[in-house]
């Protein structure tokens, strides 16, 4: 993560103002930041999303390719996760600097949407063992401003949703060549049911209290994280500890259960405002990005 | 005599209190005194009736150049300024992957700082014992031989013979007896041989 | 970039087992006739443990753990210089890298780490980085080399314990051990320390699919160093399986505590 220099003083203002539930910009240990989100703004793309928290800008574009499935999974499609750090959000990623932060990112996400029922992928087979769709979902970095995972991970679920699936009719003779029909109509589209996929929880821990959402100050703070990937019906899809510091396993049950109320009310508020989102239509006002 | 006690990282050793001190390879937390390397302990009392609970292993010790340690180095480069080497030992004990370290001009001897030539005091290939100023920068610690003990021990002459030291800034070919410029360090006495002139 | 040193085979080449049905269909059943699939009893044993110290003469330390069929290999280098320049601290680094052998799993994997094997290595990273003093080796790095020889099943939990007893036989001065232990959730039960095969069970038609968690524990300090988890389960579920790793956890750790101590006193005999 981009660093912030703090001086020992400032650290120490931190540490106690979240002990009394205080924190820097007034707000309490469990509430998250304001967040824009908005979907359908890239015409190239199969679903998009971008999502604005604080000072962190991520953007999502989701791309449906038609390929082979994997030889050991024949009758499912699959999701392949990519995220770019731009060297616009801090100059240590210009090249290959952005690497490590992206790898773990992609990781992570991995593990999140790795469980089956996520997402259903056995409908986004075509063919078994011949034709399947693959969502290339890549994510990228705008802006820096702490709390990167969570905010990615909702951007991702906020554009598998926007996401329009062109139908396709694949028709076979007998001894002929598999013929594919992909429907050019705009309106003739199968969407993904997101309900099951989760975002990710940062809780990260400082002094012996845990907060959500920390801004880049407080990140600098904290020696040890957990994130969690939670779905809106309150389970579990992963759960990874980051960090140079230890926990104590009576915290980690702590954290896992704040995790989890919050992780949930996330999930059904960004549901709700993806729907209200899509019935505005194409009458809904579009902002420009990184503003 | 009882064998030694062997410990692991992490096994309590001792409660802290005034007369029980942690020494090398022991940590201190919450009030305990815990052990950090897997080796056997050693309980030395001292004059003022002190215990000092370390733990040793005959592994060679993870040895890395510390402030004030005493260093041996081979020069690699000299330049006017400043002069590189290489970090071979670490007091007595000698390092599986050398360090890297600098010896600035300023650094080379105590008096006359300002009117030393470097190319007189220290030539590719000499090796040196040094004292560590400081941890450095990412490139290379800080060396200083501001000291009478402290200088090349070990150099080659031109012609190719060991150079035999005359003087704290000469050293001397047994071959040809050209003489030639080093900082040198001073030889202990028990190495000294007289003569009978 | 073409390989030159290894015959590698034609590039249309297929894995046997695609054809082979009973390879490819992979069971629901958790237990049958009471025991589990590979004959141990309960739920909470774990398979019979080999660990050894101080294998390789030309790393500092090292060490080999045996997990039943799983065998894992670790070699520590160091401290030595920092590769990267750049990177200047107070505090000394440790690189971490997990690499499967071609022969390891059933299906051959390639000789370059795959993203994986990288993910393996951060994971690693992350439970031997709170157990190691990195204050004591300023500006320098260790390097900690994992090889897995023979996967069956808790690859990355016998890797941790595999490097914790390296660094201790390195000589690395740490604040504790770190013992890993896996944990299979399959619809109710929990299965510790999941061989390879109960990690790919097929989810029973009707339940949550489960999931497998790693656990990476400091037992004399009682923290939790490492805790990584996929799949799909509920909180409550997913707690109670970390509590079974913690409680694992305090058993290997005698078995590792003892291995340290026979090795240093073999050591001490042989000088």
């Amino acid at each position: 993560m981009v660093d912030v220099n703090l001086s020992e003083a400032e650290k120490t203002f931190i540490v106690h103002g979240i002990q009394d539930n205080f924190r820097e910009d007034g707000r309490s240990n469990e509430e998250y930041r304001q967040m824009d989100l908005e979907t359908g703004l890239m015409s190239n793309t199969s679903g998009s999303a971008r999502l604005r928290l604080a000072n962190t800008e991520i953007l999502v574009g989701v791309k449906a390719e038609l390929e082979e499935p994997k030889p050991e999974k024949p009758d499912v499609g699959r999701l392949e996760f990519f995220v770019d750090c731009s060297a616009n959000a801090a100059p240590e990623f210009e090249g290959r600097g952005g690497e490590e932060l992206a790898t773990e990112m992609m990781n992570l996400l991995y593990r999140a949407y790795s469980a089956s029922t996520v997402l259903d992928v056995s409908s986004l087979c075509l063919q078994s063992g011949k034709l399947c769709w693959v969502l290339y979902v890549d994510v990228l970095l705008l802006e820096c401003g702490g709390n990167l995972f969570d905010a990615a991970s909702i951007a991702v679920k906020a554009a598998l949703f926007n996401t329009k699936i062109p139908s396709v009719k694949v028709r076979q003779e007998e001894g002929e060549e598999t013929e594919l029909e992909v429907s050019d109509d705009p309106y003739d589209v199968r969407r993904l049911d997101v309900s099951a996929a989760p975002t990710v929880l940062t809780l990260s821990k400082i002094g012996h209290n845990h907060i959500v959402d920390a801004s880049q100050k407080e990140e600098a703070c904290c020696l040890a994280r957990l994130m969690m990937a939670v779905t809106a019906s309150g389970s579990v899809t992963a759960t990874v500890k980051e960090g140079r510091g230890s926990l104590d396993p009576d915290s980690i049950t702590e954290m896992m259960q704040v995790g989890k109320r919050v992780g949930k009310a996330v999930n059904e508020k960004l549901l709700e405002t993806l729907k209200e989102e899509e019935q505005k239509g194409l009458k809904r006002k579009t902002v420009g990005f990184l503003r | 005599m009882a064998a030694p006690m062997v410990k692991v990282p992490g096994q309590r050793l001792a409660r802290k209190d005034e007369t029980t001190k942690p020494g090398t390879g022991t940590y201190e937390q919450n009030g305990f005194i815990y052990s950090s390397l897997a080796g056997c302990v050693q309980k030395e009392t001292s004059s003022d009736g002190s215990v000092q609970i370390s733990v040793i292993t005959d592994v060679q010790q993870t040895v890395v150049p510390s402030v004030e340690a005493i260093v041996t180095a081979r020069i690699t480069n000299v330049t006017p300024r400043f002069c590189k080497c290489s970090i071979l030992t670490v007091g007595k004990i000698p390092l599986k992957e050398p360090f890297r370290g600098m010896i600035r001009k300023e650094d080379v001897r105590a008096t006359e700082k300002d009117k030393v030539e470097t190319y007189k005091c220290f030539r590719p290939g000499d090796i040196v014992v040094a004292r560590v100023l400081s941890l450095g920068d990412s490139q290379s610690y800080l060396l200083t031989t501001a000291e009478n003990e402290l200088g090349v021990v070990i150099a080659t002459s031109e012609a190719g013979a060991s150079l035999v030291p005359i003087s704290w800034c000469k050293m001397q070919c047994p071959r040809t007896l050209a003489e030639e410029f080093r900082k040198v360090a001073r030889v202990q006495q028990e190495f000294l041989q007289y003569t009978d002139t | 970039m073409p390989d030159t040193r290894r015959i590698t085979g034609p590039e249309e080449t297929q894995s046997p087992f695609a054809f082979c049905p009973q390879f490819l269909a992979q069971s629901a059943e958790a237990f049958s006739d009471g025991k589990r699939r590979d004959g141990r009893k309960a739920e909470a044993d774990h398979r019979p443990v080999f660990l050894k110290a101080g294998l390789i003469s030309q790393a500092k330390g090292s060490a080999f753990a045996e997990l039943d069929k799983t065998k894992v290999v670790c070699a520590v280098y160091g401290p030595h210089e920092v590769a990267r320049r750049e990177d200047f601290s107070m505090q000394g680094q440790i690189s971490c890298e997990v690499k499967f052998a071609p022969f390891s799993c059933r299906v051959r994997r390639q000789h370059v780490q795959d993203g994986r094997e990288k993910d393996l290595s951060t994971q690693l990273l992350e439970a031997l980085e709170p157990a190691v003093r990195l204050d004591s080796f300023p500006k320098s790095q260790v390097d900690v080399f994992v090889t897995v020889l023979e996967n069956d099943g808790s690859a990355l939990s016998a890797a941790i314990t595999c490097a914790s007893l390296a660094l201790a036989d390195a000589g690395i001065e740490m604040y504790d051990l770190v013992v890993a232990c896996t944990a299979r959730i399959h619809g109710t039960s929990i299965l510790v320390d999941p061989s390879f095969s109960e990690e790919n069970l097929k989810t029973v038609s009707g339940e949550k699919p489960g999931g497998q968690v790693t656990l990476g524990f400091m037992p004399s300090l009682r923290q939790v160093s490492a805790l990584c988890y996929h799949g799909d389960t509920d909180l409550d579920v997913l707690s109670q399986a970390t509590q079974r790793c913690q409680d694992t956890c305090h058993k290997l750790y005698q078995v590792v505590q003892d291995t340290l101590v026979k090795s240093v006193e073999q050591r001490m005999n042989n000088s």
